[in-house]
């Protein structure tokens, strides 16, 4: 596999080479140096408010359980039982005592140690159960009630791993006293498409709004608001936020959240979020409580919809697959009458059955037509739009850029393609 | 017999109203398909999980109970549509930068397993519906739900005031959920 790094994604990052998005070698090269090096999500703290309250989830395509264990602590271990690797949490969701492999019947506690072996008692040389637990993720970190873990012992801390991307997180995980909530299981669909567009697509990919989506956003006040306050932001290389910054002074029903959608025309929705956002600017500061952020990306794949108020992962399946799950989030102070009405935020739009994410998923599908030319290859992706641009702000930390800038691309491509580079120098004698 | 069932000739009313509605929804006739609606109507389609089973139940049908897996109260559902967001479905679908409409869908759609009752006004009508979607080359898939419906009696003919779409999948494998089921 010869591949010269500069011809997969060039110096500026603004060419980026089909073969990024279909090779086999580098999806494998993807799961051992990103998948298990970096930091990613996989709950939400709000899921886990009880001893025993557990979700299955996957860290790339790991099979793993999250839950929270008697001593109060969440921890995340491996989906495979240590006698012959089948799954041992067969379930979505809930709250649970034991799991036991269907196989043989081995038992382990949520926090992954192994309790009982059936066949134990009738052999005369005992196992030694401390050391058969399930295999453990060795890191977990909590930011905000964002749950990250890292397959990577020696991984940086969460903390700085995010860096200043947490200053953007806040404007949702930190605005209201109570925090977020993640309410329901998780809505999983499949897609035809590499893992990173949906990411890429959410690191401040706000350029196909008007467009892909034309039938519902063209000529709105929301596209002219974007293109008069918008801007892209990359507060750490990988990591993007699409937000619009409104001016000083600007009425406060035009700066709170929850207003992008179609709940707030109800009246008492709208009463409920500019009552809310009276308390913004004393929790995040003057400017905070002016921006309005639309997406997230936070590497390598999670992302998080401001706006329409979904967490998202976008799961690897092999170099043309994805698993997408979604998880619908609200201001866990709200009375269930209002995050009811938030809802339709989230479901009329976003999700499975969503106006724009089917729009999403057809551009994400199509694209592999795109990336299996190789005949092609010398023809690859523009991602230069807004070159040079960037440039630091005076309220904002990060580098800032309008908002049809595709430096937040650039720069995840070009994180992208250090992280291969390690593993090319690596899989060397 | 019970006094909620319905006539031979109310069955063949409501069954006729199937086969005439899933033909509207193929021909591509959404907007005449509009009408069938009452503007009050709720039409959800709940997620589905697997749960955890709580082993008090074994033994007895509660242990399999559907409802367990279904999305529902504040649970957010895959769609929880009313006529108004219904409508700018129906309103997408003819225009020319609507992207996942245009080109459109080969769609045909199978009704059966129909079970009607009266409450009240409305017929109670459990039905299964079997999707054939195909799009483009060599795209296919198909849909299978329960679709529990109350059908409102109308000088006007029947109108569709609720419609519940059970899928029967966890994670979904088809292109969108966004259809008109």
């Amino acid at each position: 596999m010869p591949i010269a790094l500069s011809r997969l994604v060039s110096e500026d990052g603004s060419l980026v080479n089909r073969r990024v998005f279909r090779d086999p070698d580098l999806y494998r090269i993807e799961q051992q140096h990103i998948f298990a090096r970096s930091w990613l999500y996989v709950g939400h703290e709000s899921q886990f408010r009880k001893a025993g309250d557990f979700l299955a989830n996957y860290m790339g395509e790991t099979p793993v359980i999250v839950a929270r264990g008697e001593d109060g602590k969440i921890h995340v271990s491996i989906n495979s039982c240590s006698h012959r690797g089948v799954p041992v949490c067969r379930s979505d969701f809930g709250n649970a005592k034991r799991f036991v492999c269907p196989y043989h019947n081995w038992s382990y506690t949520v926090d992954g140690r192994l309790d009982a072996v059936p066949q134990e008692k009738k052999v005369c040389s005992k196992l030694d159960k401390e050391k058969l637990g399930l295999k453990k993720v060795p890191r977990v970190e909590i930011y905000k009630g964002l749950i990250f873990a890292c397959m990577d012992p020696s991984i940086e801390s969460l903390d700085s791993y995010l860096g200043d991307m947490r200053f953007y997180l806040d404007c949702m995980f930190d605005r209201y006293p109570g925090g977020v909530e993640v309410i329901g299981a998780a809505h999983k669909w499949q897609l035809r498409g590499n893992w990173k567009l949906p990411v890429e697509n959410q690191l401040g990919d706000v350029g196909h709004g008007p467009f892909l989506h034309g039938s519902l956003l063209k000529n709105t006040p929301q596209v002219d608001e974007l293109e008069q306050f918008g801007m892209n932001v990359v507060p750490k290389a990988g990591h993007g936020v699409a937000v619009r910054l409104m001016p000083p002074n600007t009425p406060l029903d035009q700066c709170m959240w929850g207003a992008d959608g179609i709940a707030a025309f109800d009246p008492e929705v709208q009463a409920y979020l500019l009552e809310r956002q009276k308390e913004v600017a004393a929790r995040l500061g003057d400017v905070r409580a002016r921006l309005k952020p639309l997406t997230y990306s936070v590497y390598p794949n999670f992302s998080y919809l401001w706006g329409n108020n979904t967490i998202r992962i976008s799961h690897p399946r092999g170099p043309n697959g994805v698993e997408y799950w979604s998880w619908w989030v609200i201001d866990a102070d709200a009375p269930d009458h209002i995050k009811e009405k938030l809802r339709v935020n989230y479901t009329f739009f976003f999700g499975p059955g969503g106006v724009l994410e089917q729009e999403d998923s057809e551009a994400w599908s199509q694209q592999v037509i795109g990336n299996a030319i190789e005949v092609a290859d010398d023809a690859p992706y523009y991602y230069g739009l807004g070159l040079g641009d960037a440039k630091l702000h005076p309220e904002l930390p990060g580098k800032v850029s309008s908002c049809y800038d595709e430096h937040y691309a650039r720069d995840f491509y070009l994180r992208w393609r250090g992280d291969i580079a390690i593993g090319l120098a690596e899989k060397k004698p | 017999m019970s006094e909620k069932m319905v006539s031979l000739e109310d069955y063949h009313r409501i069954s006729q109203f199937y086969y005439s509605e899933a033909r509207l929804l193929d021909e591509r006739k959404f907007q005449q398909w509009l009408t069938l609606l009452s503007e009050d109507i709720a039409y959800i389609i709940p997620a589905r999980h697997t749960p955890f089973v709580d082993v008090a139940k074994r033994g007895t049908e509660a242990l399999l109970d559907l409802e367990q897996e279904i999305s529902r109260g504040i649970d957010p559902p895959f769609r929880d549509d009313n006529y108004l967001t219904l409508s700018i479905r129906v309103m997408r679908s003819f225009k020319m930068n609507s992207w996942t409409d245009n080109p459109p869908a080969r769609t045909r759609r199978f009704v059966s397993n129909i079970e009607a009752v009266h409450d009240g006004d409305c017929f109670d009508v459990y039905s299964n519906l079997l999707l054939y979607f195909s799009r483009y080359g060599q795209d296919n898939h198909t849909y299978t739900a329960r679709r529990h419906d109350y059908l409102r009696d109308t000088p006007a003919g029947l109108k569709i005031t609720r419609r519940e779409v059970l899928l029967d999948w966890n994670v979904i494998t088809g292109p969108s959920v966004g259809l008109l089921f």
